[in-house]
């Protein structure tokens, strides 16, 4: 056996902390949230998977919306031409955060996104987060609510694969549901797995192809009057 | 893969600690890691390895302890462990928000911690 010399154990210290490690992310994210409440904004934050239909589910959002208020769209996702000049088109500040290979977005990043607009003129802004179902669910950005859409070309198993992400949702949005059928997915199995981890959560069924449920997800982005 | 970004966080806080308060031959990190953090131990405990590795504190292992998640019930005043799903496709029981006792929704008062809890050094 190879002898090996361990300290004694007064020798050894502890030191105590309480030293949170996501704590950094969620000052920048209160920060992000008191600058958005000043100017009387509401921000949303929207994530899901790669090609669950976040860009275009936002183009039509923009499309409804932009003529009632003031829009800005944040681009974490990569985003074509095409898009941009849809989003832009309808009226809406765009602009694009490049994280390179980072898997989510972070307050830090949104922060410095919301210097580059005029918010002046905006009332509702929405966050396009990274494609990834699993990282974004720790980093608030400073959202008002967290919208995660899940689409049927996903497959049947997406809840309860990703149940994390579900848990800190406000709102669920069921995407591409003139699909279903093609694809052999029950969206009201999904609806069922979501309300299993959260059942008091909105769930909104929608096609973008078809126009189905926009206008519901449109309601709800939308901020409330003020009382 | 955001436990690379954690672990970054962990040693750049360990090396504060190290250099304000002047130890040397960290041992363990001790880490408080909740139930319902989607945070990757195996991940989390692999690139803080790396990235310790090349820095003064290589060689020093991560500990982390789960701290299991903890309801309540706005509707029926229920208090403790959450409801588990055995139906998701995990390695582990999922934690959800419906209460075990009422099957209403619930709030999370405890399991999203991600925390250093302490620092172990020998001198």
């Amino acid at each position: 056996m190879i002898p090996t010399i361990e300290a004694s154990p007064a020798e050894i210290y502890d030191i105590e902390l309480e030293h949170s490690l996501l704590a950094a992310n969620a000052e920048l994210a209160r920060k992000n949230q008191e600058l958005l409440d000043q100017h009387g904004i509401t921000a949303i934050d929207i994530m899901g998977a790669i090609g669950s239909g976040k860009t275009t589910l936002i183009s039509k959002l923009a499309g409804k919306l932009s003529d009632q208020l003031g829009l800005a769209v944040l681009n974490g996702d990569a985003t074509t031409a095409d898009d941009v000049a849809v989003i832009a088109e309808a009226g809406a500040q765009v602009v694009q955060l490049a994280t390179v290979n980072g898997c989510h977005l972070d307050a830090n990043l949104v922060g410095k996104a919301l210097k580059r607009l005029n918010l002046e003129e905006v009332n509702l802004i929405l966050i396009e987060n990274i494609g990834n179902l699993i990282c974004p669910a720790e980093f608030p950005l400073g959202s008002r609510s967290r919208i995660v859409v899940v689409s049927v070309t996903e497959g049947p198993y997406m809840v309860k694969k990703h149940p994390h992400m579900f848990l800190g949702a406000d709102v669920v949005v069921i995407n591409k549901v003139d699909l279903a059928e093609a694809m052999g997915v029950k969206v009201d199995d999904l609806k069922a797995d979501v309300h299993k981890l959260k059942p008091d959560i909105r769930v909104i069924v929608t096609s973008c192809r078809t126009g189905q449920g926009i206008d519901e997800v449109a309601s709800v982005v939308a901020p409330q009057p003020s009382v | 893969m955001h436990e690379l970004s954690i672990a970054a966080t962990i040693v750049e806080s360990v090396l504060e600690v190290v250099s304000t308060r002047g130890i040397s031959d960290v041992r363990t990190v001790r880490l408080a890691v909740g139930e319902l953090t989607c945070v990757q131990h195996e991940q989390l405990r692999f690139c803080y390895e790396s990235l310790a590795g090349q820095t003064e504190i290589k060689g020093s292992a991560l500990e982390i302890e789960l701290v299991p998640a903890e309801v309540k019930c706005p509707h029926c005043e229920y208090e403790g462990a959450p409801r588990y799903w055995d139906e998701a496709l995990a390695a582990e029981l999922v934690p959800t928000l419906q209460c075990p006792q009422c099957g209403k929704g619930t709030e999370a008062v405890r399991g999203h911690e991600c925390a250093i809890r302490s620092i172990q050094y020998a001198s």
